[in-house]
């Protein structure tokens, strides 16, 4: 067993399922999405891109990019919720809480196929 | 991805997860921790702020308690915030730091820039292996001719130190040239890349260097220098273009000197040797020679004594050597065991009636101790000296002046010490020079051994006639569309052109230029000094030598047929539409007017 893949696949499903936590539920219900889960998803993302770092081989690179995706997605998802909350001040609208869900959503997919290039790596190394 | 870039990030995981968990912590928990806001109430920080308080603490900006005072609870996690936050900073800071300190990253981001700097080279370039004495010759001679030249060299200090004289920035590698994988990265399978010429010190990288350039390139040049004759066969079978052995290629030069003084002057001469002047020729006196060391250079330069049939007395410290001379062929010549650095010796060899004598030991400090006493003791003996290092060259020239003060009361014209001096390296280098810049230059000498001495005296004259004092410049030209294309194009409109049109000055028709025709090309055939009104055809391949600035005078000529009508009928015509309107117009005014 090698620790460094243990860490590196769990941050990256870790990602992936926190991802989903937040994202699950009524698209513009704001009861169904805690701002701790987007913090988390976010924090759990970036340490997960910055693993990937340096990996000069082909899947290596399919994985940064994904997590790019995922990162500039949720970016723009906590983008809109200060501005929502705190420039605007208009509170989280309906409006304003699907369209946080919705980027949230797409930095799932991006975290999808995350999960299964690690999945496919894993299953070319049979020994 | 870039291998620096790839080598950074792959450095700064560790420090940045570390910034990355730290920060999240603290906004986390700034976040839980209730605070009061102005009105007395239960505030909680929201995440937005907890992150840009975080923010800036842990950059030491620090820009107060915003929006509302803290409480004693936020104050207390603030100060873990500090210092969590500021050493994790100062931690990815010296990452970094030590990163650029690093020795592999150093040597990681030097070899990508050059393989940029090499991929950018906007001119065909030379790769040269090896930066010691004759590599750095070769660079210059290549800079000078304005071909692009790439260097690799297994020594640091060597390739860092030479480099910084040349005034232009010439792409240096210090690797290992005998790993195919640095010269594919030198360049050496581009289009661009004419040429390896692998001048390290050991022949067996040079082979290598063969092998693997004519593999990955197999249009590219290879010039290797080789000292051992197994390793040139080696070569030869790889297809290398041209193989220099130093003391073969100075073997010829010596027996170029005894067959022909001024035919070797000339030879010295065009190739470019130092100091050379034309109206000195060497004088080589009838007698026997004494040859010290008897080594693989002064077993080839006794090859061409006997050719010559001239007697030869060999002076050589080892036993051995004796023996197995004596088992040879030509043991009727007499052979002393000694160094040839003592008096007595030379005497023994018969100094005072020698005509030459040749230091040829692989040791400076005896070949110059050899060519003191010889010339102590026979002030008229024609001296050959071997310099191995060109480091040397300052002892042999002060050696020299020494000399020259200790016989000025004599009042006499005391040439230079050594009158031939064979300087590895440099041999070398003048050769290879010769191959890439003037290849016609090595048919042009051995077509010329062929002639008599008296032609080479005529030859002298007329070169120095053109060239007087100046250093001369060797070049050539080839009749074609590409590098001639107002001959080309007047030669096919079916136009006599005879070689004295382009030796024509293209300001001055009354003019020559001054330079001279060596030789032309035509097909297999060589024609030596070819005659002024010799007509050009196509293809034809020219060599010249004259002044340095006149090779960029005569271009006009040859790429310009407005320029080339006028050296050729000494008159100036019309080129562009409009002017050939008006000169017609002015002339046909011309004619009304004086009508009138």
């Amino acid at each position: 067993m090698n620790l460094e893949k243990v860490i590196f696949s769990f941050f990256m499903i870790l990602a992936l399922t926190l991802n989903f936590g937040f994202f699950y539920g009524e698209i513009d219900d704001a009861q169904h999405h805690n701002v701790y889960e987007l913090f988390a998803v976010i924090v759990v993302n970036l340490i997960a891109t910055v693993m990937k770092f340096g990996d000069k081989s082909q899947m290596g690179a399919m994985l940064l990019a994904t997590s790019l995706v995922a990162m500039v997605q949720l970016i723009g998802a906590s983008i809109v919720w200060v501005f929502a909350v705190h420039i605007h001040q208009t509170g989280l609208t309906p409006g304003t809480v699907s369209t946080i869900v919705a980027l949230s959503g797409g930095a799932m997919l991006a975290n999808i196929i995350s999960v299964i290039l690690l999945m496919i790596e894993a299953s070319m190394f049979r020994r | 991805m870039n291998e620096v870039t790839s080598l950074i990030l792959r450095r700064m995981r560790m420090p940045l997860i570390l910034i990355i968990s730290v920060y999240s912590i603290s906004i986390l928990v700034l976040t839980l921790i209730p605070g009061v806001d102005d009105n007395g109430n239960v505030w909680h920080m929201s995440i937005f702020h907890a992150f840009y308080f975080v923010s800036y603490t842990a950059t030491t900006i620090g820009f107060g308690e915003i929006p509302y005072p803290l409480t004693e609870a936020q104050r207390l996690w603030t100060v873990i915030i500090i210092y969590m936050t500021v050493i994790t900073w100062f931690y990815a800071l010296g990452t970094v730091i030590a990163l650029m300190q690093d020795k592999t990253f150093i040597a990681v981001s030097k070899r990508s820039r050059f393989r940029r700097d090499v991929k950018n080279m906007h001119r065909p370039y030379y790769v040269v292996c090896g930066y010691g004495e004759t590599g750095r010759a070769v660079v210059d001679a290549l800079l000078e001719e304005h071909f692009g030249a790439v260097v690799i060299e297994i020594l640091e200090d060597i390739s860092d130190r030479g480099l910084n004289d040349t005034l232009e920035y010439v792409p240096n590698l210090t690797a290992d040239a005998s790993d195919p994988a640095m010269l594919e990265i030198a360049g050496v399978d581009q289009d661009k890349c004419r040429g390896v010429i692998a001048v390290t010190a050991s022949d067996e990288t040079n082979l290598k260097i063969a092998i693997s350039s004519k593999l990955l390139h197999p249009d590219v040049t290879v010039v290797c220098r080789s000292e051992y004759k197994e390793h040139e066969n080696n070569m030869l079978s790889f297809g290398t273009d041209h193989i220099i052995n130093p003391f073969e290629s100075f073997t010829s030069i010596f027996s170029m000197a005894l067959h022909s003084p001024s035919m070797h002057l000339i030879y010295e001469w065009l190739t470019g040797a130092p100091d050379v002047s034309l109206s000195s020729p060497i004088d080589i006196k009838p007698g026997h020679w004494i040859l010290s060391g008897y080594g693989r250079l002064g077993k080839q330069l006794h090859h061409e004594l006997l050719k010559k049939n001239i007697r030869t007395v060999i002076i050589d410290p080892d036993e051995k050597t004796r023996e197995t001379f004596i088992r040879s062929d030509h043991a009727d010549d007499q052979f002393i065991i000694g160094t040839g650095t003592d008096a007595p010796t030379l005497l023994q060899a018969g100094i005072e009636s020698a005509a030459g004598v040749i230091a040829g030991t692989d040791n400076d400090s005896n070949n110059l101790s050899i060519i003191m006493t010889a010339r102590q003791l026979n002030d008229n003996v024609f001296v050959v000296g071997r310099q191995n290092l060109m480091s040397n060259e300052l002892l042999y020239s002060k050696i020299n002046e020494h000399y020259r003060k200790s016989r000025k009361n004599k009042n006499e014209d005391i040439s230079a010490l050594a009158h031939l001096v064979m300087q590895p390296s440099e041999v070398i280098a003048r050769k290879i020079r010769a191959i890439l810049i003037a290849p016609l230059l090595i048919d042009f000498i051995q077509y010329a051994l062929n002639e008599k001495q008296e032609w080479a005296n005529i030859t002298i004259s007329r070169l120095s006639a053109v060239v007087g004092d100046n250093p001369p410049n060797i070049w050539t030209v080839n009749i074609g569309k590409d590098k001639t294309p107002a001959i080309a194009q007047a030669l096919g409109y079916g136009r006599r052109i005879e070689l004295r049109h382009l030796i024509k000055d293209p300001v001055n028709h009354d003019k020559n230029l001054r330079c001279i025709a060596l030789l032309l090309k035509r097909g297999d055939e060589l024609i030596l000094l070819p005659e002024d009104n010799l007509e050009l055809k196509a293809f034809d391949q020219l060599l010249f030598c004259g002044l340095r600035k006149v090779k960029h005078t005569m271009s006009p000529t040859l790429r310009d047929l407005s320029i080339l009508n006028y050296v050729m009928t000494s008159k100036n015509e019309p080129q562009a539409y409009i002017w050939k309107k008006l000169t017609r117009l002015l002339s046909t005014q011309d004619r009304r007017s004086s009508r009138r």
